[in-house]
């Protein structure tokens, strides 16, 4: 069995989906959380200089996508065949490109933009979530008919909006209903949940 | 063998990546390049209204680096191993952040934001963002292992679609990039596909 040892901030942040997939995979590993005078220290000697990284017996690889996408694997979560690898790929790919950047409004410091992009955020970006509801199986999943890591971050990006703005965001849309309710009630995720440090983001 | 359909504008743009990985992987497929008058029709079949799509089996995907991806793993090009895929994967999304990067500076409206974002992009992050990337490329001239991966195909493809609008560091100085450069550049499949693909605004 390797070792693994994920590390991020003190946040759920990106880190969150990793954390998320191994609970699935009721898979241990090191799960470290650098205040950041420590990360800045530790960036230069990181693969490409964001967090999060994963060490799997000592090699390291970085950037979130490719770091979810392995632990996506070694659980069983990423697609049975090269077709349903390749969805769950664009599934999370759309969410990470078209909807988690909006998420930036945040972080923004002028109280007056940081308004106009919340609103923007709730106008324009969530009713994309329509496009997902179309993708995902009346079962509740977005790959073949069982739990993937795209369902995974499915829910990830819906926890992190309900954090940030509270608010019923999956009315009307049964099938996004039907994928959280599968990955908060998978075993290993729902003892994760409980039993999570609650962090801003 | 699947039928293989490419849908994109008729420009490299985000299919381009696709087009190298079937040229390098020596797999045919049908490259559409769609008029624009034609992309209202298509767009609500499309799953996220986006292009490229590629149709195979009667299904679509979308998403250029997925579709990249499963291309490349059906010639073997996407790692051998999950930490090597892991490997190139990290590359992949490194490289996309730095198009992202690019992207968004070169669709800024306020013409003299865009100059200095333009100025920003070019004279800090670039070279600081290829002095990181060489680190990553091995003794072989490859990012992973000793062989062509989507990881060498994408560093070439994303530096050589940012070069064409914005002005490049030295790129002598990386002596990594160089060799992954060479190798792209002279597998067979690609240096054919480089010298036959239509020229196009972008």
């Amino acid at each position: 069995m390797p070792t693994y040892k994920l590390t991020y901030l003190e946040f759920q942040g990106l880190a969150e989906p990793a954390r998320l997939l191994f609970a699935a995979g009721g898979m241990k590993y090191e799960d470290v959380r650098l205040k950041r005078e420590q990360w800045l220290e530790l960036k230069p000697r990181s693969p490409t200089g964001h967090l999060p990284i994963l060490e799997v017996d000592g090699t390291v690889i970085g950037e979130s996508r490719a770091v979810w996408r392995l632990i996506a694997k070694e659980v069983g979560m990423a697609g049975k065949t090269l077709l349903e690898q390749a969805r769950a790929d664009m599934i999370v790919d759309s969410i990470f490109g078209d909807l988690t950047p909006d998420l930036a409004f945040f972080w923004e410091e002028d109280e007056n933009k940081k308004k106009e992009l919340k609103q923007k955020f709730v106008e324009k970006t969530l009713p994309t979530l329509a496009r997902f509801e179309k993708l995902a199986s009346a079962e509740g999943y977005f790959v073949g008919n069982s739990m993937s890591w795209a369902d995974v971050y499915c829910f990830y990006f819906i926890d992190v909006v309900n954090k940030l703005i509270p608010g019923e965001h999956l009315k009307g849309y049964a099938s996004l209903k039907r994928v959280v309710d599968n990955v908060s009630s998978n075993p290993g995720i729902a003892k994760w949940l409980k039993a999570r440090p609650e962090t801003p983001f | 063998m699947p039928a293989y359909k490419l849908t994109y504008f008729n420009g490299r743009g985000t299919a381009e990546i696709v087009r190298l990985v079937f040229a390098a992987a020596g797999i045919s497929y049908e490259d559409v390049r769609l008029e624009q008058d034609k992309w209202p029709e298509l767009k609500p079949k499309t799953p996220m209204g986006q292009v490229p799509i590629l149709e195979v089996d009667g299904t679509m995907l979308c998403q250029s680096n997925s579709i990249a991806r499963y291309v490349a793993k059906q010639a073997g090009l996407a790692g051998k191993t999950p930490m090597e895929q892991a490997r190139v994967d990290m590359v992949m999304d490194v490289m996309d952040d730095m198009g992202k990067k690019g992207n968004a500076v070169f669709w800024e409206k306020d013409e003299e934001t865009k100059a200095e974002k333009k100025k920003e992009y070019e004279e800090t992050f670039l070279p600081q963002f290829f002095t990181c990337v060489n680190k990553l490329v091995g003794d072989s001239g490859h990012f992973v292992g000793d062989e062509l991966t989507l990881a060498d195909i994408t560093y070439f493809n994303t530096t050589n679609l940012v070069g064409n609008y914005f002005k490049l560091p030295n790129m002598e100085e990386f002596s990594g990039l160089k060799k992954v450069t060479e190798h792209v550049t002279s597998n067979p499949g690609i240096a054919k596909w480089l010298k036959e693909r239509p020229e196009t605004p972008f």
